[in-house]
């Protein structure tokens, strides 16, 4: 898949008229993803929205730390400047030919031309099959090709034409019957079966394994979710509105970071977190507490914007009062109650809300 | 003894160059900061104390270079510093995938810039470069061990490392032991065995290469494996600096998660020795002994944390220890001559352990595995660490080390009998961070700072009762490593991406962390 969206990258003319970066996003992709890799190792990719989002999620998982709106930026940023339509990246010196994020592999690694690969699949399924497996990962009988060095060193047949002329074994056809671009084709096919085993090649297979009725008792009892939602309120047709896996994400991890946004961005966006600051009663605008959107927060300063939109920024004291208001946080405090089974129950009640 | 002789007259031979003294690698780091860790033994502690809790409000910038777009840097590089730069002789080395700089430690001006002209590789993160006498070592994302001339980067050799085919990588951060140049490799996206390797530092020739995981069925560690297929993909990279104990003569290698990597069902056993610590003689490349800190592990928790060594009392009774806050969430003291564990604790609360068994590694719950439709897992694959260096304090007897409490879920992607590569991997989540000081006699965190908005950084403690940590909104923070309080910061516009470091020159000392492709040096000029 990820090739097939390569190679479309690389025969696609850009589109005319690129979307606009949006403000900021650029700035947010080096804060964010520079913090921990080049952002080149980003931007040499081409994906789809999903595929960004499943990018990212695996991010968050390995520690990317950013604010929700900093990923909403990102993910916009990477569909409109690197979605499977631009143009290709140009390589960064003595680079280039990037293949799957974050695993870049050999600059001069073998492009799989999705054609190729269809036809060698042909030949694969005749010669090679039997012993060396569907996926070419090998049985009892034949040697496991993903792992095998004359496939990693090969390019278009170069390692391996030789290894096949030679003959082995098992070899069912006699060499000299294969072709030169049969070989290519070959080629081409394990190529797409060891990538295909790099990251991300594939999803979730399926979350909905729990009891619809245990997951309603959990929502209206233990777990608390009907002091703030009700099936025929807020979460009617939730179902409808995000995939089931989606779904499992979306509930534990409210907020969109590593939960997905939904189908096309339809799900709800989380509410911010609030903050409430009281500066001490001899400071000029004394005793009057400022409630309003949380901007930003460290040990030393707070800043927010009221309900007016105006921006408040505070130099952090013992005197100023600080009040942070998630509105996610019985969200964050059932991630130490819940049990897997409780999880997918969950998932299985918010399923029956086509 | 005569090997220690022969040592120190070849040692005084590589000082009346110029170069390194490599005797000076031992000793607790003043006026050079010449190895990965400050020292051999991986504490991130200085003695200095000329900046300290009284002034500290007068800590100065005194420099900033900025690795992206110098003079002469060719520009565009992207990303950012994690390389802890090595100061020798005044001077600054630092590395970025592909790139070496010399900068002038005292005022923060270029000296020279190398660039490599790179075959491709992960272009992750460069931990730095290793020094020995007049040379200069660091490793390339293809796979190559580069050596240059200390006085004006022109390259002398490079040797390979590892096969950029078979998906590995490099992005350690040499270490010099005697007349050996350690090197480690990195990559995860391929089952490959790890290894780590010794090399002449002449000639860059292979001297010894130590495999993380068995190579036959028979040897040590196989039991722990199903197959002699199983354990040649069996993974095991070596991310990370080692340590080193010259009075033992053993060098403390942490080695990476099993492979493939969250898809565990071909393997089942504990897969030894990955994610582990062991000792390694540095002369033969030896197993003396090791410590796993996550049997069969099958959430990407590497133990390629630093192994840090002090020596104290356990019990009443005195010992040489290496202590290590591992990936996992675990807090491990060990007897370092032998390997024994003295400690195992949680430094963060987990949910994946039935506890540990009677070696005192952790018994994963089998239930906590990744699965089909998802496990809830604490720490997350980022883990309740990474890679930023702790620092131990010896005045203080604490351990502090960045730390995370994250969720995520865990699934299997592929359901198959022999899953390869990425089978699974976790999404989500929601967590929390902060620096941990650990009381290493019991394993419990004595005190905890939380940071409002993340952040995860390497750290420094001084004599001058400073613990110096960067938080989620580019601050560096000076903290009180008696209580955890905050008692001065800097906001540098990106976070902390390496560890401080600190250094005394002319009288003056120096503080000199990264943050994004900058690095600031700050000083207390009055």
């Amino acid at each position: 898949m990820r090739y097939g969206i390569f190679v479309a990258a690389l025969l696609v003319a850009p589109a005319v008229g690129v979307a606009q970066p949006p403000a900021g996003a650029s700035e947010a992709l080096e804060k964010v993803c520079g913090a921990c890799h080049s952002v080149e190792t980003v931007t040499g990719q081409r994906r789809t929205r999903a595929e960004w989002q499943e990018s990212i999620n695996a991010m968050v998982a390995r520690g990317a730390e950013g604010t929700d709106a900093e990923f909403a930026l990102i993910l916009d940023y990477l569909t409109t400047q690197y979605g499977p339509t631009a143009a290709p990246a140009a390589p960064a010196a003595g680079r280039g030919g990037r293949g799957p994020a974050f695993s870049p592999g050999p600059a001069d690694k073998q492009v799989v031309d999705e054609a190729a690969a269809n036809r060698g699949r042909k030949v694969y399924a005749a010669e090679c099959i039997t012993c060396h497996g569907t996926h070419a990962r090998g049985s009892e009988r034949g040697a496991d090709l993903v792992r095998s060095e004359i496939v990693l060193h090969d390019r278009y047949g170069s390692t391996l034409g030789p290894f096949l002329k030679k003959g082995h074994p098992t070899q069912t056809t006699p060499a000299a019957q294969l072709t030169g671009a049969q070989i290519v084709d070959l080629s081409h096919t394990i190529h797409q079966e060891v990538y295909n085993t790099l990251r991300a090649a594939l999803q979730i297979q399926n979350v909905v394994t729990g009891d619809p009725q245990a997951g309603a008792a959990y929502f209206n009892g233990a777990g608390k979710c009907s002091t703030c939602h009700s099936a025929a309120g807020d979460m009617a047709h939730i179902a409808s509105r995000m995939d089931a896996p989606e779904l499992q994400q979306r509930f534990l991890f409210p907020g969109g970071r590593g939960g997905g946004r939904g189908r096309g961005g339809a799900a709800t966006a989380a509410k911010p977190v609030m903050v409430t600051v009281t500066p001490a009663s001899s400071a000029a605008i004394a005793g009057s507490a400022i409630t309003g959107t949380l901007v930003h927060i460290d040990d030393f300063n707070v800043a927010l914007r009221d309900g007016a939109g105006e921006y408040h920024s505070f130099k952090r004291t013992p005197a100023l009062k600080v009040v942070k208001s998630d509105p996610a946080q019985a969200h964050h405090e059932l991630l130490d109650q819940y049990t897997d089974r409780n999880i997918h129950d969950i998932v299985a009640y918010l399923e029956t809300m086509k | 003894m005569k090997t220690l002789g022969t040592f120190l007259i070849a040692s005084a031979a590589l000082m009346a160059q110029g170069g390194l003294n490599p005797a000076r690698l031992g000793a607790p780091p003043t006026d050079t900061w010449p190895t990965y860790n400050g020292d051999y033994s991986g504490r991130r502690y200085s003695t200095l104390s000329k900046i300290n809790q009284s002034n500290i409000n007068s800590l100065t910038l005194a420099w900033v270079y900025r690795a992206n777009g110098a003079p002469g840097g060719g520009g565009g590089f992207g990303g950012r510093i994690s390389a802890t730069p090595v100061e020798v002789n005044g001077v600054l080395y630092f590395t970025m995938p592909d790139h070496a700089w010399a900068v002038d430690a005292r005022t923060g001006r270029e000296v020279w810039h190398y660039a490599w002209t790179s075959h491709g590789g992960d272009h992750i993160g460069n931990r730095g470069a290793g020094v020995y006498g007049n040379w200069l070592y660091f490793e390339t994302p293809d796979c190559n061990l580069v050596s240059l001339n200390l006085k004006d980067g022109k390259e002398r050799w490079h040797k390979p490392i590892c096969d950029l085919d078979q998906y590995y990588f490099g992005s350690m951060a040499p270490l010099v032991v005697k007349n050996h140049i350690i090197t480690g490799v990195s990559g995860d996206d391929l089952d490959r065995p790890g290894y780590i390797e010794s090399h002449d530092p002449e000639t860059g020739d292979l001297q010894w290469r130590w495999y993380t995981v068995p190579q036959k069925m028979g040897d040590a560690g196989s039991e722990s494996w199903p197959s002699e297929e199983a354990m040649k993909h069996g993974g095991g990279m070596t991310w990370l600096t080692p340590t080193y104990d010259p009075e033992l003569n053993m060098i403390y290698v942490p080695t990476g998660n099993p492979q493939p990597v969250i898809a565990g069902k071909a393997r089942p056993g504990a897969n030894l020795f990955t994610a582990s610590v062991v000792a390694l003689n540095p002369d033969t490349g030896k197993m003396q002994w090791y410590f796993q800190s996550s049997p069969h592990d099958t959430h990407d928790w590497d133990a390629t944390q630093t192994p840090v060594l002090f020596d104290g009392e356990i019990n009443g009774q005195k010992r040489k220890l290496v202590a290590q806050a591992s990936r996992n969430g675990y807090f491990f003291v060990l007897d370092r001559a032998t390997g024994k564990n003295l400690a195992s604790a949680e430094y963060v609360k987990i949910n994946w352990s039935k506890g540990v068994d009677a070696k005192g590694s952790p018994i994963p719950n089998p239930a906590k595995e990744p699965q089909l439709d998802g496990a809830l897992v604490s720490p997350n694959q980022g883990g309740g660490t990474n890679w930023p260096p702790p620092t131990y304090d010896p005045d203080t007897g604490l351990f502090y080390v960045s730390a995370s409490r994250a969720f995520s879920v865990y699934y299997i992607y592929d359901p198959s009998d022999k899953p390869e590569g990425w089978g699974g991997n976790d999404r989500g989540g929601w967590g929390e961070t902060m620096i941990q000081a650990i009381d290493y006699k019991t394993g419990k965190v004595k005190w905890s700072h939380k940071w409002e908005d993340g952040g995860r950084s390497g750290l420094l403690s001084t004599a001058g009762k400073l613990l110096f940590a960067g938080d989620g909104s580019g601050n560096l923070v000076a903290l009180d490593p008696a209580n955890g309080n905050p008692l001065w910061h800097a906001n540098l516009g990106s976070s902390v991406t390496n560890g401080p470091i600190t250094y005394e020159l002319d009288g003056t000392q120096y503080l000199v962390v990264a943050a994004g492709d900058t690095l600031f040096g700050f000083a207390m000029l009055r």
